[in-house]
């Protein structure tokens, strides 16, 4: 078997302040190199600060992190000042929702690209130029010459995105983290950036986690898939296995939610109440309150996580374990 | 007490068969200085009849939310009417203040939607206080309404919008929009900011309200799904212009216009094994500053020919019904080699 690129074990994630926020709880994921998954949930899921603590992103006095977190080998969570900072960009490198805020207005994008790539390699300005126009032609931006001149506010929103996605890649990562990086973007945009980003994926072999709030697009760009609910993952799987077979009850409303194939004029499946509040650890199963089959077992201890097979595990008291292999 | 009003008292004074709203060439321009100029709705022509809903969909820019603004007359239009029940509005027969009574409008925000200092039945009784209602009766009708949209008037009557859920304050939002017995209510991408869970919830909601009170809906979203879902016409909105209008299945099965076709199959397949491998559009929408000549859509159309950079194509009828686009492809004689030709016009 060969060594995961990404290993979560068992992580924790809480932030201290006037109430305590418990924002992850117990995540464990892998993830093999050259493959995406997909991470899915909505707000306050704990999906992006999963994705933050893989890149020590987390304001450090205010966050306890426990577990572990193993990127390509290393110990994220005990990677000293100098060797994160070679870690970000080089190892793993991120994109965000509004690259108009993740870009710096006063600098070209040129210039950022450029930089990030001197950051990490013994490189002539001229050399790192001439690699920043490959990468804006890698990520297909129309007339690069000219772009590599521009201020991030003289392009429009899919070309900014492709813009922030080059320099993402400036150091060549081996693990590409995306943070809802179409969600802000027209749907004629929106498809084009992830067929790019697919298409990036596949040339460059890279490892990617991308999240998202939704399935459409988690379908469209990834290998499997991951559901977060209250700061745990309650179901994983192949992106086919959950489409087609979704076992844990929030899956399965989130599906009927999607619309997709809704009946016109009938009442939607729509799963009741809220998201919990998250001052607490959780005691027991956090969806059960929303949840139509839920009993007291729910109500009373933590749902095990059942295996199904290969990678693919529900966090569901009613699901039924298969049968041990004869 | 009833909440319907116009049923008894005889406001619905057009009959069935008079469109509740319709816009006749609505123009709204907004000068940026030194000449130019956005266009951002350039002459679009609409009705909503009287129990439908109406879905408008269109990417940024395309001008449905300054659609809704001049509708509602929160901006007035530079040019074209509006006739409300066949009515003129801002005339004699209609008055803004009773035409406002009656059309009434749900934001995309939920919580910048409502005053901060105001507990939500204050919010939700303002309106009626405003066109006359005693203080008692209104803030009656405020919980009564709190209640239809699923909040429990005892819980929830006192708080303000900052102890609400955003599911919650979008459901007092809607309260609010009733709270004056309107006939016309739109909704501007007013379950886009919600989580998907919710969203359900509140789509379920505006599904029963329009029942309950006979409404009549114009729904603004970027959602295809949703769209698709709650309404029974389609708008698609392209650079401040209709480019196509239609009952929603025959719109979404056999789009006409090549923008509709784009944004629909622009759409994620939800199949994992049949992604899609190709986008329909290279580029990103225009801004609606300088739009392009003739067609609007031209510089970014597959099938463009010469006569689509120089004619702007007018809205005609396609294929019977009340399917209009206006594509020069759907047009006998049009000079695009794809066009019907003109006799089969006739």
């Amino acid at each position: 078997m060969t060594t995961p690129l990404v290993a979560m074990e068992n992580v924790t994630v809480r932030f201290k302040g006037a109430q305590t926020v418990h924002a992850v709880n117990g995540v464990s994921l892998t993830l093999e190199p050259g493959k995406v998954l997909g991470i899915l949930g909505e707000s306050g899921s704990g999906k992006s600060v999963t994705l933050k603590t893989l890149l020590r992103l987390l304001p450090e006095r205010r966050t306890e992190i426990g577990g572990k977190v193993m990127v390509d080998g290393k110990d994220v969570l005990a990677l000293g000042a100098q060797e994160l900072s070679d870690y970000r960009g080089a190892v793993t490198s991120m994109i965000f929702q509004d690259p108009a805020l993740a870009l710096d207005p006063v600098y070209t994008v040129g210039e950022q690209i450029a930089e990030a790539i001197s950051r990490h390699e013994k490189i002539s300005r001229r050399e790192a130029m001439k690699r920043a126009l490959e990468l804006l032609e890698l990520v297909r931006i129309p007339s690069p010459e000219r772009r590599l001149k521009a201020y991030p506010h003289e392009m429009s929103g899919g070309m900014r995105q492709r813009a922030m996605i080059a320099l993402a890649l400036a150091a060549r990562p081996k693990l590409l983290l995306a943070d809802e990086p179409t969600t802000a973007l027209d749907a004629t945009v929106q498809i084009q950036i992830l067929l790019l980003l697919r298409q990036l994926q596949r040339d460059l072999g890279m490892g990617v986690i991308f999240v998202t709030h939704d399935i459409g697009v988690a379908v469209e760009v990834s290998d499997r898939l991951a559901v977060m609910y209250a700061g745990q993952i309650v179901e994983t799987g192949t992106v086919r296995e959950l489409i087609s077979n979704p076992r844990h009850p929030y899956t399965k409303g989130l599906l009927a939610a999607n619309l997709h194939g809704a009946k016109k004029g009938e009442r939607l499946e729509a799963i009741p109440g809220a998201p919990p509040a998250l001052n607490e650890p959780p005691s027991s199963c956090s969806f059960a309150p929303r949840c139509r089959q839920a009993e007291d077992a729910c109500r009373t201890g933590l749902p095990p996580a059942i295996r199904l097979g290969e990678g693919r595990l529900v966090r569901c008291t009613k699901v039924e374990t298969p049968l041990a292999p004869a | 007490m009833s909440l319907s009003l116009h049923a008894e008292d005889g406001l619905d004074r057009g009959g069935a068969g008079t469109p509740l709203l319709e816009a006749r060439a609505l123009t709204k321009h907004f000068p940026l200085g030194r000449g130019a100029v956005v266009r951002a709705v350039d002459g679009v022509d609409f009705s909503v009849m009287k129990g439908e809903t109406l879905g408008v969909v269109g990417e940024s820019g395309c001008g449905k939310s300054t659609t809704a603004r001049v509708v509602m007359q929160l901006i007035p239009q530079d040019k074209g009417e509006m006739l409300f029940d066949g009515e003129a509005v801002g005339s004699s027969a209609l008055s803004l203040k009773d035409y406002r009574r009656q059309a009434q409008m749900v934001f995309q925000d939920s919580y910048a939607s409502l005053n901060p200092r105001l507990t939500i039945e204050d919010s939700i009784a303002f309106g009626p206080m405003v066109h006359g209602v005693p203080k008692s009766g209104a803030i009656l009708r405020a919980r009564d309404l709190l209640a239809r949209v699923g909040l429990d008037p005892a819980r929830f009557a006192a708080r303000y919008p900052h102890e609400l859920s955003g599911g919650q304050r979008q459901r007092v939002n809607i309260a609010r929009a009733l709270a004056l017995g309107p006939r016309l209510v739109i909704l501007d991408e007013a379950v886009s900011a919600l989580d998907k869970s919710v969203e359900a919830q509140v789509l379920n909601l505006l599904m029963d309200l329009r029942e309950e009170f006979g409404l009549t809906y114009i729904f603004i979203s970027h959602d295809l799904n949703v769209v698709r879902f709650i309404s029974d016409r389609v708008m698609v909105m392209y650079l401040g212009e209709v480019v196509e209008i239609g009952p929603v299945e025959e719109l979404y099965d056999d789009p006409r216009h090549p923008y509709t076709r784009a944004l629909l199959s622009a759409m994620p397949s939800m199949d994992p094994d049949n992604r899609t491998m190709e986008a329909p559009l290279a580029g990103d929408p225009p801004n609606p500053i300088n739009p392009p000549e003739g067609c609007r859509f031209h510089p970014r159309c597959p099938q463009a020919q010469t006569v689509c950079s120089k004619v702007k194509p007018a809205l005609p009828p396609v294929g019977g019904g009340e399917r209009l686009a206006a594509c020069h492809m759907e047009i006998p004689g049009s000079g695009h080699s794809r066009a019907p030709a003109l006799e089969d016009a006739a």
